[in-house]
């Protein structure tokens, strides 16, 4: 990328004495090659496969009778059985894969493909990301390195550690640099295999320890060698699956000053190809700036959205609303006008109760007066009834009925 | 020791829509506008009222002026049916179960309000044996929508529970409040269309009391069918 013209610098570190920086040397592109945990699987599951030893079933197996099938009517099941008497093998089943003693399904043969092919580019791309990985402390303490204690992580020491050839000198110095406290996690977890490899010359467990990448070997092999868990590796032979160990990538490396330069020109940069993988290029990434999150907060893009629509909270949840017949107060918000209706007919009520009862009050006393008018009538007439005679009354009594 | 607020948030917090400020703002407008709503509520149902009164007056008045000069009064058609749906979805015919769909009557006792015309008269016809329709009064409008109105809001059923409901959606057919919404059912308004199909179909339930027998008209003594003013009644019973 042009963007890395500029690029970290990271401390040389000496093999003895005092831990402190003794030269600065620029970080190698590889570094900022895409971390792709993707593609160190795939490369690695398959890139494992490669170092399988053929095996298979003998060809013979479960095979070697002459057994035949007694067919149907004889209450037993029609699968082949062993001819003859006289043992206990005869008349056993035989051949099929259910059978004891039969040969089994599919039986393995040696020309299974044991092996795979996996694209060149694809191999350097997993490389590089392994690479990469192992600069990335978080990373590299999750894969269970203990770091804690380093300088500096890619941890580069001077050339001087190619030099050594005593083992005494090498744990010397891995305890100086800090990086034992890894070897001592090895050594502490020594297990023995959980299996049946143990009985097969693969007895002990080990865990993987710092890995010491050279330039040249000037004794420093040897003296890495018997130490558990350490490896050692050319910086030109990288191999992935010692990078990445079990795919998983971040793996502690400790580099030498001119193996950790010669990563520049054993796998180039963006611009300049590798000096000796032909036409090599390191792997671009899919997006140059990953955090997402800073990108989507920026001014430029936020400035350039819509606005966010509003959620219509208020019909977000059930609304419950009493019976307004039942409850005043929302009988009120949704007829602002209900209370006052309520009043004005209450007076007309009362109105027209008011004036009713002044009706029907003129017509009771209308009647009274009536009836109290027409009792004295009575009592005239009673009184003009008496004096007169019967006869007359008669008369009389007719003439009031026409 | 200073808290240091990371420069991206302090910028979110700026641009924000929800900030303090912008809800305030907001807060305020709709204070406002409600206040606007209630107080056109208020004086458009006193008007209402009024106008409700004079009509009953007037059928009145001219009903007696025509005993008078010895003629009769022959009263408008209704506009407005009030139609509930009175049988189940099992064993419907294809017509009259498409018409019931299009009517929004898919539930047995579900209700809706329909202008009636010639066209929705023939509909009316077809489905005479599922539903029972008559022609509800102002005062059966009312609680019906007061009560069990639903309004459809986003497409879901939302119980009314305030004028401003109201307002958002029928605001630009001139329908600000519960009373101009029953106004505008009742009298069959321009925008009755509008005002009927803001209501989600009324759920009510079955009738107080019970039905005599459902498999007959109204007219012979069952239940289906027109049944004119007596809706009023039976809405009671299942409001």
């Amino acid at each position: 990328m042009t963007t890395q013209q500029l690029r970290p610098i990271v401390s040389v570190f000496p093999i003895k004495g005092k831990v402190k920086t003794i030269k600065q040397v620029p970080l190698p592109s590889v570094f900022s090659a895409p971390i792709r945990p993707d593609v160190v699987r795939f490369v690695h599951t398959n890139m494992a496969k490669n170092n399988r030893q053929a095996h298979a079933v003998s060809t013979t197996a479960g095979e070697q009778t002459s057994a035949t099938s007694w067919g149907t009517g004889r209450a037993v099941a029609r699968i082949p059985r062993v001819k003859g008497s006289g043992t206990g093998r005869s008349g056993q089943a035989a051949f099929g894969n259910m059978c004891r003693g039969g040969r089994m399904y599919a039986p393995k043969k040696v020309w299974r493909k044991w092996h795979r092919k996996i694209n060149t580019n694809q191999k350097r791309y997993a490389v590089c990301s392994a690479i990469a990985a192992t600069a990335v402390t978080p990373l590299v303490m999750s894969r269970g390195h203990r770091v804690n204690k380093l300088p500096e992580l890619p941890l580069v020491v001077s050339d001087q550690l190619q030099s050594l050839t005593k083992t005494r000198q090498a744990v010397k110095f891995l305890k100086f640099i800090g990086a034992y406290r890894d070897v001592e996690k090895v050594i502490r977890t020594k297990k023995t295999r959980v299996g049946q490899g143990k009985y097969r010359n693969r007895r002990h467990v080990l865990r993987k320890g710092p890995m010491v990448v050279y330039a040249r070997n000037l004794g420093i092999k040897k003296a890495f060698r018997n130490i558990p868990g350490v490896e050692t590796a050319s910086v030109y032979t990288l191999n992935l699956l010692k990078l990445a160990p079990g795919s998983q990538m971040g793996r502690f490396i400790i580099w030498t000053e001119s193996a950790f330069k010669l990563l520049e020109d054993i796998y180039g940069s963006w611009e300049k190809p590798s000096k000796f993988k032909s036409g090599f290029y390191l792997p671009r990434p899919v997006m140059v700036n990953t955090d997402v999150e800073r990108i989507i907060k920026s001014d430029q893009v936020q400035t350039v959205l819509r606005n966010r629509r509003p959620r219509s909270r208020k019909y977000g949840k059930k609304i419950q609303r009493a019976d307004p017949y039942e409850d005043m107060s929302v009988m009120v918000k949704l007829n602002p006008y209900y209370k006052t209706k309520l009043q004005k007919q209450k007076e007309l009520e009362e109105k027209n109760k008011k004036e009713r009862k002044e009706i029907v009050d003129k017509s009771r006393k209308e009647y009274e007066d009536w009836l109290y008018f027409s009792e004295e009538e009575e009592e005239e007439e009673e009184e003009e009834e008496e004096e007169g005679s019967d006869e007359d009354r008669e008369i009389e009594v007719l003439s009031d009925e026409n | 020791m200073s808290k240091q607020v990371p420069e991206t948030i302090k910028k979110q917090v700026k641009r924000s829509f929800n900030s303090k400020e912008v809800k305030k703002e907001k807060n305020e407008k709709r204070m406002k506008l409600l206040k606007e709503i209630q107080t056109k509520a208020f004086k458009r149902a006193e008007k209402y009222e009024k106008e409700y009164l004079e009509q009953e007056q007037k059928l009145v008045e001219l009903k007696q002026k025509a005993l008078k000069e010895g003629s009769f009064y022959r009263e408008p058609e209704p506009k407005l049916a009030f139609i509930i749906r009175i049988r189940g979805i099992v064993g419907v015919p294809p017509k009259p179960r498409k018409i019931l769909q299009l009517l929004r009557l898919r539930r047995i006792y579900s209700g809706v309000f329909i202008r009636l015309n010639k066209s929705s008269l023939r509909m009316l016809h077809f489905i005479d044996p599922y539903v029972t329709w008559g022609y509800p009064d102002v005062e059966t409008v009312r609680a019906l929508i007061y009560k069990r109105g639903h309004a459809r809001v986003n497409h879901q059923r939302k119980i009314i529970d305030s004028n401003e409901m109201i307002y958002d959606k029928l605001q630009k057919y001139d329908i600000v409040c519960m009373e101009d919404l029953v106004h505008e059912i009742f009298t069959v308004g321009k925008n009755f269309k509008h005002a009927n199909s803001f209501l989600w179909a009324f759920k009510l339930k079955p009738p107080v009391g019970g039905f005599s027998t459902v498999k007959k008209s109204f007219v012979n003594k069952g239940e289906h069918g027109n049944r004119e003013q007596y809706i009023n009644t039976l809405v009671k019973k299942m409001i």
